[in-house]
């Protein structure tokens, strides 16, 4: 076994060797060309699977660097789009409050901002829960009111918040008339969450849909021309002694989060510091 | 198994000049044939390193287009020697692989260094050590130890499934 071991060993050397100096002495050309007939298919082969391979991995590479990139970008287009969206409610936020504090410069009257912290919104009571009570000297029955409209009135102060009964509440009533007929009317909360506005027939005949309704003023409670609502449907009931007429509330109760509260005393005209009243 | 061997004899001297430039790290490339004639040598003993060294060695030769027989005659001699000496060596380690493998390819070049010197080779001998021979021992060292780790593991996975 080493004796054959040794005797290839011996052989492979002297091969070696006489290819060597064959190839030196400018001999060698068969030997490489014999070898070459097996070698250049074998390495074109091989060269074309190499290249294959690379370029499978560099795909396969590519491919993993663009799915990092598409799994990067969505992450980024989630913050954007959350970002956005925070921008947007912050805009609106600054939008609510800046019309809510030209209000409040424009009123004759003191006021008191408020946030709305809690809402009731069951068909017995409806009413808003604002954070303003005893210790900033709210009294019951202030009237709330919003840069759209009359919002309510207080009905309950506690020591950190005070209760707002919303004008959709079954047990509101306000004073109103209409702006363009100067019909005097009464506006009441109904139970589906609604408002109407109840008038003697004999002075409301002229009532249109659209026509819009202010507080009146009477009774000392709400200032006169404080937008209420809209006409939205008219409930001619004949000979009755009342009629009545759906209105389209001028605020809308379940989007409010800053009302401002009348503290100062007054019953002056304030139409014209509402849009809607002024139009 | 033997078709294993041919493809890695054959394979292995002519994919030196193109398989394994894929593997080029900062211009060393590992001298796969080698690596692959001492694993060889180690299983099947001095007769079969010496016809794998040759047949590998005159196909890189034949494929790199080099002097016919430097490498044919180089790697027969490792695959010899490392055949008859591997059974009294600790190869399983890899604390002597990787060392047995840079000082095989040191060995190598050493020897391939004296052989074309005899027939007028004209490169300098300290920037081929430095720049070729070194650097292409210890990527030989690394890449066959990894290689025979991953050997072990993949036999050992047989043996269990079978």
């Amino acid at each position: 076994m080493k004796i054959r071991a040794i005797v290839l060993l011996g052989t492979v050397a002297a091969v070696c060797l006489l290819l060597l100096t064959l190839q030196m002495r400018g001999h060698g050309d068969g030997a490489s060309d014999v070898l070459a007939v097996v070698t250049t298919p074998v390495q074109s082969a091989l060269a074309r699977i190499n290249r294959t391979t690379v370029g499978v991995w560099s795909t396969y590479r590519e491919w993993k660097a663009v799915r990092a990139e598409n799994a990067r970008l969505r992450e980024e287009a989630q913050r954007l789009r959350v970002e956005a969206l925070r921008v947007t409610e912050i805009t609106e936020e600054n939008q609510r409050l800046r019309r809510l504090l030209a209000l409040k410069l424009a009123m004759p009257m003191a006021t008191l901002s408020g946030e709305i912290i809690a809402r009731e919104w069951g068909g017995w009571v409806r009413s808003l829960t604002v954070n303003r009570g005893r210790g900033d000297h709210v009294a019951r029955l202030t009237a709330v009111i919003g840069p759209d409209g009359l919002i309510g009135r207080v009905v309950d102060v506690r020591p950190g918040a005070s209760i707002v009964q919303v004008l959709t509440d079954p047990a509101s009533t306000v004073g109103a008339h209409i702006v363009r007929t100067r019909t005097q009317g009464i506006v009441e909360g109904e139970p589906r969450g609604t408002i109407r506005f109840k008038y003697m027939a004999r002075d409301g005949s002229d009532i249109q849909v659209g026509d819009l309704v202010v507080t009146s003023g009477a009774g000392g409670l709400f200032p006169r021309g404080i937008p209420v609502g809209r006409v939205r449907t008219i409930d001619d009931r004949g000979s009755a002694l009342f009629h009545y007429a759906q209105l389209a509330p001028a605020v809308d109760f379940a989007r409010i989060d800053e009302v401002l509260l009348i503290v100062g005393e007054g019953v002056q005209d304030v139409a014209g510091l509402f849009p809607a009243a002024s139009h | 198994m033997r078709t294993f061997i041919i493809l890695a004899v054959f394979g292995g001297g002519m994919a030196h000049a193109t398989v394994s430039q894929a593997l080029r790290i900062a211009d060393v490339a590992p001298d796969i044939p080698l690596i692959v004639v001492v694993l060889l040598a180690l299983r099947r003993g001095p007769e079969f390193g010496c016809g794998a060294g040759f047949i590998a060695g005159i196909l890189q030769d034949a494929a790199s287009g080099g002097l016919l027989g430097v490498q044919g005659l180089t790697k027969a001699i490792i695959g010899f020697t490392i055949g008859a000496v591997g059974a009294r060596l600790r190869v399983s380690q890899p604390l002597v692989q990787v060392p047995g493998l840079v000082l095989l390819t040191i060995a190598e070049g050493l020897a391939r260094f004296t052989l074309l010197k005899l027939f007028r080779f004209p490169a300098p001998f300290g920037e081929l050590m430095t720049y070729v021979v070194l650097p292409q021992a210890l990527y030989n060292g690394f890449l066959g130890a990894a290689l025979v780790l991953g050997l072990a593991w993949a036999e050992s996975m047989r043996e269990r499934t079978s």
